[in-house]
């Protein structure tokens, strides 16, 4: 029974492999009807799953000692779900994006293939497993980053590779080491090494820990690794770039999250002078990554750069190992998921509708587009984190947490540059917006008339606009559950 | 049993009276008599092995029954008799190899002398492998040189005369300073027989009188031995002399005559010096140091040559190298892994000669490498042969050279102080000979399209049993060295 | 099985190689039928030979004084004869395709088939100048092969591989002298045979010897900076490449330094001893220069040379951790990165075998043409980079945890290479996969209109190495047990 864990990991990677090397489809209809089938099914029963298996399943051993386990706790079950709804609702805004690509199949094999791995890399009960999957997401995504095959797309895509994968070996030495000195793999809240082996080896522990920080951070874009994220997310196709910079860069938190409560122990860390660094890095990614959407012309490269500096704001909550801080963080992972899917699919409406790249062609474009602009202003308030929408609540909770914490200099450090970052938010996204709206006199109004796009990329649009909102409205069923979740990682 | 004390004699004299006969009888009973010599030699020496080996001891035999201290006399235990047989072996195949060769490059009137040569070579080579008597060694020491010199000039190119005139000069210089050292010898103790000789030096050295004068004879006999066996910084004729004189003139240069000295060389340490004064005297480090340098620059030498025989003489003076680091080092293994290696590099290089020969042959007569591509397909025979040498060279187990590196480094080890030179040298060596045996069997192995006159030399019969019987040799000595070493070891102790 | 079985696989394939180019004048057709059931019979009476061990081993004659040729198989003899007998059939299978195209396929299937004798010589060796003896002569067999194409770079490439050889062993040859005098026997005896009453104040000359031999024997495993015979050795045909260069002869090199240092000089010794840091160092250094260089590098085979260089080194660290986990870690990443390479190199092969490109530039979007190759060539890739669930992980997992279980500072620095080199890894590898399956935008496919899949005789052997990739990426314990009893030798 604790096997129906496997299908929703399993169903989609076959179905994606048969789609690149077996199945040849003439049309998109049976294509689309495909796919659709399989991200469909396959969301039913993974949220079946995730609500009726609590218990671990153990599928084989790669070695001694390291088993292949999946189990499903909240951490998880709160990813998947996001995860779910973003796949399910981009698969369907792609059936539309994509006809304007080539190689529609092989872009769908992979991203069914993503779909069972991140499905794995949720469901991952152990360390290995997780690295298992997270070195496999990092191989799987790269076909969406270099889907459109310029060359600027495949150099962006091997810069993403190699990032990640620096990553993921920084990572991997951490694995090593924790596969030596811990009782067990498997995640437990509180840390699975014994504290007696943890303090006689302090130094090399804090060192190891900083690596597997830092490796795992590649994926979230922290200073210094981010260059990557900012020249593979606008490469790939809209859909793709809403998916990666949405999903794939939360695989990164939440193997961090996994590493940091869960393996290594936040007692640990606490109070060290990794903690120190990690938060110092963070609030400088959060700033930079912001200084640079500023001034960037492009909007979905500035929509990156935004990406950068909001999963700072998630890491700097992590880094400050408070209850309050944390449940923003875990908050504002939801919000940030609906928030740039919502942002990048608005960009790759607006692209594909007109072909319009640049911030200052964008004049006028509510008058043309008003639906996807409205959204787009809903989502990016959101960000700016103007209540009522979901990102005050997550920067609230930050904020508190921060302050709450006492730590020297950061406690009131964090929330300052948080503000200042979200002025600069305001800055970088609302002028489209307000460009949009009211261009003023000397604007192309042709080229945006009729521009609405069609109802399979405004649905998604409109419903993740509303998910920003409803979590602003109503933020008491997360944040309970989210503290929840907080409580019993700390 | 008796008569075959009178053996070792019996060959000498053979030796010399054929020289004598062959000089009344045309070119082809020359020829003939010259092979039955050398043969009659090699089954003499056989007896005189067997004899000694079972009996386990050595004999004296007084020429004309004048007792000591005034009469001559020859000494024979198993060593000499294997060396002698040895040396008749080597001889008769290095010859019946180069047999077409010398029909070619001797002028026809000449070639009666060259076999004249050879038999006066042989009976030298006897006398020293087994006179008692230190005056009558240096009397043989200048018939060898003599009859040298002859066979390197014998084909009359202007660079074999220039040769022969480098090798007479070097080789008369060595035996000034062996002739100096035998009268300083000869001063202090008044005896020239080497049982009276040991017996004298080892009182005068025991008395602790004539230190100096002791150690300047020995280094002088040892010098020039050396530069007549063509010791590292004194072999500057020898690349010429083997590299321009025909082919079974350079095999017996390198195979007998310069290891007839070494031979005597051993002799002398062994009989009379004394092993241990010897091993006192300071001339052991010269000789290591002087040896390893010639291991290293002999193979530098000979990458650097872009002529086949050249490349065969200047391996020679690295092989050579060897032997007298083994005398270095000092110790009886050391020894015996240098005799060891007088038989294996015997063997390797006169059979590298030969087949060296048949490549050129096979290549329009040309020496330089260039030509040689591919010369192993149109002499096949003569390609493994070369292949079977080269292998030995560079110490592959299974051939000759693998066990006289196994030696010579287990000897080296037990050894104080001069192991790890020694070891490394050694390997350093085997790189390097590596280097140009191995480049030298890839370009014969290498295919061309270049056409060369077949020349009928390397399928002649003889010149396939020779190279056969020296392959054969070479793997005797290879696999099953046991007896072997256990002979040489007897042998030695018995010498003293 | 009878003893007299360890001479037979030994001899047979020498036999059978000497008699190629007979049969191959004499009955053409039959030809292949001949050596694909004899390396095939010689690999099961390997295999029979795994499962029923003799109890002892057979001395085949004295050498001198008490060195003889003795053959004896014991655990770490069975994992090495046993990966090369696996390998070799499907191997020869390979190249029974590939050399279609080539010349002189007799003279090439007598070395190859030789060489297969020599190598599980070297396996099955009882003692020290077995070994030797049989590591010479794999130089000496394995030269034609490399020369086979004759040209001027091959001939070049094989005279560089053979002083490259001989010159190594000249220098462990030295260590051999050394065990000879020092050691209590010449054998093999998993601890070390050094006489602990002979080495009393000779621990630095023995040390020193060590390093040397270790080094000798590692000319062949391509460790640094003795390493530039391997990629020039690239010019042979691939089944060379592949079976040799990146397996038989190249692991012959670590299978002779785990032999000198577990077996020989003993790990007791050499632990913590200045030996074992220069060594390491020397290791580390390999594996990151093999992989920087592979990255430079454009021509195909020689990228996976390069690669094959680190990998090697991957071995030599794990060797010169001188723990049984350490030597176990070593077994494991020498039989998973045989199957990785040998994939591989197969690949480059076909490759080369099919449309004649050489250079990783020429590759654009040969992934649609031929599919199957390249999916394989993924595998491996990413089995190569350490991807979890493939043989890769599993290696460096142990080596890494060999590393850590020892405690030495300085293995930490060799784990940190690993993944230095893992890194490298995946970029010089992905960068060819990348480029086969995504070809720069407006790519003319009608350009390599002439590229298809090979045949079924080079895609059997490709996917049985992916599924034994996979097997042993998934489903290690076994293996990796085996190893682990080997190397603390209850095996």
């Amino acid at each position: 029974m604790n096997h129906i864990l496997l299908f929703p990991i399993l169903f989609p990677i076959v179905a994606g492999i048969m789609l690149l090397t077996i199945i040849k489809y003439q049309n998109r209809k049976p294509l689309l009807v495909f796919v659709g089938t399989v991200l469909g099914v396959n969301a039913l029963w993974g949220v079946f799953a995730m609500c009726r298996v609590s218990e671990g399943v153990t599928v084989f051993y790669l070695t001694k000692s390291l088993p292949i386990y999946f189990k499903v706790d909240t951490l998880g079950r709160l990813f998947a779900s996001l995860m779910v709804l973003v796949w399910l609702l981009g698969g369907f805004f792609s059936f539309e994006y994509m006809k304007h690509e080539k190689n529609e199949q092989r872009f769908y094999g992979f991203y069914l293939i993503l779909y069972g791995v991140l499905f794995g890399l949720d469901f991952s009960g152990n360390l290995i497993t997780m690295y298992l999957f997270y070195e496999f997401m990092t191989l799987t995504a790269l076909p969406l980053v270099l889907h459109t095959q310029t060359k600027e797309a495949v150099m962006a895509g091997l810069k993403y590779l190699f990032y990640s994968f620096a990553g993921a070996y920084m990572a991997l030495f951490g694995v090593f080491f924790m596969g030596k000195y811990a009782k067990t793999l498997e995640f437990t809240p509180g840390g699975v090494i014994d504290p007696a082996v943890l303090r006689e080896n302090e130094t090399l522990f804090l060192v190891v820990a900083l690596l597997m920080i830092v490796g795992f951070s590649v994926k979230a874009g922290m200073f210094p690794m981010h260059a990557w994220l900012t020249a593979a997310h606008p490469a790939a196709p809209g859909p793709a770039s809403a998916v990666l910079s949405g999903i794939i860069v939360k695989g990164g938190i939440l193997a961090l999250i996994r590493v940091v409560f869960e393996i290594i122990g936040p007692d640990f860390i606490r109070g060290s002078w990794v903690q120190r660094l990690w938060m110092a890095l963070s609030l400088l990614t959060v700033l930079l990554g912001s200084l640079l959407a500023f001034r960037e012309p492009v909007l979905k490269k500035r929509l990156a750069y935004s990406t950068v500096s909001q999963l700072s704001y998630i890491l700097f909550g992590l880094s400050l190992f408070d209850r309050q801080a944390m449940t923003g963080s875990l908050l504002h992972i939801a919000a940030h998921v609906f928030i740039k899917v919502a942002l990048f699919l608005t960009a790759a409406a607006v692209i594909y509708m007109t072909g319009c790249k640049r911030v200052e062609e964008l004049r006028g474009v509510g008058k043309g587009m008003p639906v996807t602009m409205w959204c787009y202003t809903i989502v990016s308030l959101g960000l700016v984190g103007i209540p009522p929408t979901s990102g005050f609540i997550s920067k609230w909770y930050l904020a508190a947490g921060a302050l709450h914490t006492g730590i020297p200099v950061f406690s009131w450090l964090g929330p300052v540059i948080l503000l200042i970052s979200a002025l600069l938010t305001a800055g970088y996204l609302l002028p489209v917006s307000m460009e949009g709206f009211f261009p003023g006199k000397e604007y192309d109004a042709e080229r945006f008339q009729g521009k609405e796009p069609p109802l399979l990329m405004r649905v998604p649009l409109m419903i993740f606009a509303g998910f920003t909102l409803a979590l602003g409205l109503f933020p008491n069923v997360l944040t309970n559950i989210l503290s929840a979740v907080a409580d019993f990682l700390m | 049993m008796e008569i075959v004390l009178n053996f070792p004699c019996l060959s000498i004299l053979l030796a010399m009276f054929s020289a004598i006969i062959s000089s009344a009888l045309n070119r082809k009973w020359a020829r003939y008599l010259n092979t039955f010599v050398v043969a009659a030699v090699g089954i003499l020496s056989a007896a005189v092995l067997w004899l000694t080996i079972t009996a386990n001891q050595s004999f004296i035999y007084k020429m004309g029954h004048f007792p000591a201290p005034f009469g001559n006399e020859i000494r024979f235990g198993p060593l000499e008799a294997g060396m002698a047989l040895f040396f008749a072996v080597i001889m008769l195949l290095s010859l019946n190899g180069g047999r077409e060769k010398i029909r070619m490059e001797i002028d026809p009137g000449k070639e009666k002398l060259y076999y004249i040569m050879i038999n006066l070579l042989l009976s030298s080579l006897l006398a020293l492998v087994y006179t008692n008597d230190i005056f009558t060694a240096y009397v043989f020491v200048e018939i060898n040189t003599i009859s040298a010199c002859g066979m390197i000039v014998i084909t009359e190119h202007g660079r074999t005369i220039e040769a022969a005139t480098r090798y007479m000069i070097m080789s008369l210089l060595g035996s000034g300073l062996f002739l100096i050292g035998i009268c300083i010898l000869y001063d202090m103790t008044g005896h020239l027989l080497m049982e009276y000789l040991y017996t004298s030096i080892s009182n005068l050295m025991a008395a602790g009188t004539y230190r100096i004068p002791m150690m300047v004879a020995i280094a002088l006999i040892v010098v020039g031995l050396a530069i007549k066996s063509a010791l590292f910084p004194f072999h500057a004729w020898l690349p010429d002399a083997y590299g321009y004189s025909t082919v079974s003139s350079a095999a017996m240069l390198s195979s007998l005559v310069s290891k007839g000295y070494i031979f005597l060389l051993i002799k002398l340490i062994y009989r009379v010096i004394g092993f241990e004064v010897f091993y006192g005297s300071r001339i052991i480090n010269v000789l290591f140091v002087f040896g390893l340098a010639g291991m290293i620059m002999g193979s530098v030498s000979a990458i650097r040559e872009n002529d086949i025989r050249r490349m065969i003489s200047y391996s020679s003076v690295a092989q050579i190298g060897y032997i007298y680091m083994g005398f270095g080092l000092g110790t009886a293994a050391g020894m015996v892994a240098s005799v060891f290696h007088i038989l294996s590099h015997g063997a390797t290089k006169s059979l590298l000669f030969v087949a060296a020969v048949g490549l050129t042959d096979a290549s329009g007569g040309h020496k330089e490498f260039d030509e040689l591509t591919g010369a192993a397909y149109r002499n096949k025979l003569a390609g493994a042969a070369f292949l079977v040498g080269a292998l030995s060279m560079v110490g592959i187990p299974l051939f000759s050279g693998f066990i006289s590196k196994l030696l010579f480094a287990q000897s080296a080890i037990q050894s104080q102080g001069k192991a790890l030179p020694a070891l490394i040298v050694l390997a350093v060596s085997t790189v390097l000979n590596a280097i140009y045996f191995m480049k030298t069997v890839i370009r014969i192995y290498t295919p061309t399209d270049k056409e060369y006159e077949v020349t009928a030399f390397g399928y002649k019969i003889s010149y396939a049993i020779t190279l056969g019987c020296f392959i054969l040799l070479n793997l005797l000595l290879g696999l099953f060295s046991q007896p072997i070493t256990n002979w040489i070891t007897q042998g030695l102790t018995i010498l003293q | 099985m009878s003893r007299l079985w360890l001479c037979f696989v030994v001899v047979f394939p020498i036999f059978v190689g000497f008699f190629a180019p007979f049969v191959y004048r004499k009955w053409r057709d039959y030809f292949r039928i001949y050596l694909g059931l004899s390396v095939l019979l010689n690999s099961i009476i390997v295999w029979g030979l795994l499962f029923y061990r003799p109890e002892t081993g057979i001395t085949l004659f004295h050498f001198t004084g008490n060195l003889t040729i003795a053959f004896e198989l014991d655990g770490l003899g069975c994992v090495f004869a046993g990966l090369v007998s696996f390998l070799w059939p499907l191997a020869t299978l390979y190249s029974f395709e590939y050399m279609t195209k080539e010349e002189h396929e007799d003279i090439f299937f007598l070395f190859y088939t030789m060489t297969y004798g020599v190598t599980l010589g070297i396996a099955l060796a009882d003692n020290f100048l077995t070994m030797y003896c049989f590591y010479e002569l794999l130089t000496l067999v394995t030269v034609p092969l490399v020369m086979h194409t004759l040209t001027r770079e091959a001939i070049l490439a094989s005279r560089k591989y053979l002083c490259y050889s001989i010159g190594g062993a000249a220098f462990a040859f030295i260590g051999m002298i050394f065990i000879i005098l020092y050691g209590t026997t010449t054998e093999f005896v998993l601890g070390g045979v050094l006489e602990p009453g002979k080495i009393g104040g000779k621990e630095h000359i023995l040390l020193l010897v060590y390093i040397f031999t270790f080094l000798g024997f590692g000319v062949k495993a391509a460790v640094c900076p003795f390493n530039s015979w391997l990629p020039q050795a690239g010019v042979a045909p691939t089944p060379v490449t592949a079976l040799l260069h990146a397996v038989a002869v190249v692991k012959s090199g670590a299978f002779a330094a785990m032999r000198v240092t577990y077996y020989s000089f003993g790990t007791e010794f050499l632990r913590g001893s200045f030996a074992q840091h220069f060594l390491m160092v020397i290791v580390m250094f390999t594996i990151l220069y093999g992989c920087s260089m592979a990255l430079k590098e454009t021509h195909l085979k020689r990228r996976l040379a390069y690669s094959t260089i680190s990998n090697l080194s991957y071995i030599l660290f794990g060797v010169v951790i001188m723990t049984p986990l350490g030597l176990g870690a070593a077994l494991t990443h020498m039989v998973c990165h045989a199957f990785m390479k040998i994939c591989s190199f197969f690949c480059a092969g076909a490759i080369m075998h099919q449309t004649g490109r050489h250079y990783i530039y020429e590759l654009e979007g040969f992934a649609r043409k031929m599919p199957k190759v390249f999916a394989i060539f993924t595998i491996s890739a990413v089995a190569l980079m350490g991807a979890p669930g493939l043989c890769g992980f599993i290696s460096k997992w142990n080596l890494a945890a060999a590393a850590l279980d020892s405690g030495n500072l300085l293995e930490l620095f060799g784990i940190g290479c690993l993944l230095g080199s893992a890194l490298l890894t995946a970029m010089y590898m992905l960068t060819i996969v990348v480029r086969g399956y995504f070809p720069r935008e407006g790519f003319d496919y009608d350009r390599i209109a002439d590229v298809k899949d090979p045949n079924w005789r080079m895609l059997v052997p490709l996917t049985i190495f992916a599924v034994a990739m996979f097997l042993l990426g998934i489903y290690s314990q076994p293996f990796v047990d085996l190893f682990l009893r080997v190397a603390q030798g209850s095996f």
